[in-house]
């Protein structure tokens, strides 16, 4: 894997966030879950993103990717734009509290982010385009998250090595 | 050993960086805000979401789009000997159904003749193909890929060979997005065949059902009955075939649509008349 040298974890985070934004907006008829995998990935990716490997430029990419995730599954400009802006903002506030956490306590905070990160979309996507909420898919969710949650991780930490 | 290759990003004061990330904010809450109407930049950027963005996420998803072909016809090769069977019995059924049609045919164009009826003049604007879907996560849409370009307009119907579909949401030049009729947030006003009941149908949530969310005077269709579009409400034609009644509650009933909605290539857009 000589490529890889020549790209920093950043770079490789953001090739991450690409394939699996690109998976999650087309739906696969046969593995409906696979779109659900890779969304909650994205997330992953973005949170780990934000948390490990902060710099402004960020806000750039929440913009750019919270524009198309609305536009593509919502058809409306909302509420996956304003999740991601507001994280970054809160993580700027939070900074210099979660600097003094210990590492499982990261990890605990990096999974609850992600939970309370797909149930403000689901409620701003209800609250903003009136789209009905599905209690079955916010499940799912979940269920996938602490399915995924720990190889991602583990494979993050492995790219940051 | 390999250099590392790292990006030399240029040295910003914070207060370009500030005012970088305020602007964003602002542009963010402003797009939000404007979402909803006609504007020429929240057009302009949906046009490059679905001329642009969605090709080359097909693209980047292509390995994963293949595989999913490869599963689908290896299913399908499979169950081709039962396949055949039964496509063999329905051929023997259909072609006595052709000759009653036949007659019927001929007997309902008499009598429209005798009774001055008119048709419901349903005009065929365009028939297209499907780029993608994005019916997994929240909405149920699906791209197409004719546009204003080819005269689709907003709220026109989208049918296929077994009935309605769905309604045009969002045209660009080369791309239009149609909303499915599963989508919980997509309303139609519908008629049962056999009783004229009038109700409006929205979908369930999970993708195979609609459910009803009026129905005029609380009288219930009966079960199996078939539903059609009553064209009340001036989006959908009239009569265009929308499913047929599978469950019956108290206050409300199910139906299940004929189309197929995992098995969608292409799709006419109609408008009457």
């Amino acid at each position: 894997m000589e490529f890889s040298k020549f790209l920093n974890s950043s770079s490789k985070l953001n090739i991450i966030l690409i394939i699996s934004f690109s998976i999650s907006v087309n739906s696969f008829v046969l593995f409906p879950n696979v779109n659900n995998a890779f969304y909650i990935l994205f997330h992953l990716t973005l949170i780990y993103l934000i948390f490990y490997h902060y710099h402004y430029y960020l806000y750039v990419l929440a913009f750019i990717y919270g524009i198309l995730f609305d536009l593509l599954l919502l058809n409306n400009i909302g509420a996956h734009l304003i999740t991601f802006l507001s994280l970054l903002t809160l993580f700027i506030f939070l900074r210099k509290y979660l600097i003094r956490l210990s590492s499982y306590q990261i990890i605990f905070i990096y999974f609850i982010t992600l939970v309370i990160l797909l149930l403000i979309e689901q409620i701003l996507a209800i609250l903003i385009h009136n789209y009905k909420f599905n209690f079955s898919s916010f499940f799912n969710f979940f269920l996938i998250s602490l399915i995924i949650f720990i190889p991602t991780v583990f494979l993050f930490t492995k790219l940051d090595k | 050993m390999a250099p590392k290759f790292q990006i030399k990003a240029f040295q910003i004061s914070s207060l370009v960086k500030n005012f970088i990330i305020i602007s964003i904010v602002t542009l963010s809450f402003l797009l939000v805000f404007f979402s909803k109407s006609d504007l020429y930049l929240i057009n302009g950027i949906k046009n490059i979401s679905s001329s642009v963005i969605i090709p080359i996420t097909r693209a980047i998803s292509a390995p994963v789009n293949a595989l999913s072909n490869f599963v689908d016809e290896y299913n399908k090769f499979r169950s081709l000997k039962f396949e055949n069977k039964i496509l063999q019995e329905e051929i023997i059924r259909l072609k006595k159904w052709q000759t009653l049609a036949i007659q019927n045919s001929r007997e309902n164009k008499v009598l429209k003749k005798l009774l001055n009826a008119t048709d419901n003049n349903l005009t065929l604007v365009k028939t297209a193909s499907l780029i993608n879907r994005n019916d997994t996560l929240y909405t149920k849409l699906i791209n197409l890929n004719a546009g204003y370009d080819d005269k689709i307009l907003k709220n026109m119907s989208a049918i296929n060979e077994r009935g309605l579909v769905g309604k045009v949401i969002d045209t660009t030049a080369n791309n239009s997005r149609v909303i499915l009729l599963t989508d919980p947030n997509l309303s139609i006003s519908v008629k049962s065949i056999s009783d004229g009941i009038f109700s409006l149908l929205t979908g369930k949530g999970d993708g195979k059902y609609l459910v009803s969310s009026f129905v005029k005077e609380n009288k219930m269709p009966r079960l199996g009955d078939i539903v059609v579009t009553s064209g009340t409400a001036q989006i959908f034609p009239v009569d265009l075939l929308v499913g047929k009644v599978a469950k019956v509650e108290k206050n409300r009933f199910f139906v299940l649509p004929f189309v197929d909605f995992k098995n969608i290539d292409y799709v006419q857009i109609v408008t009457s008349e």
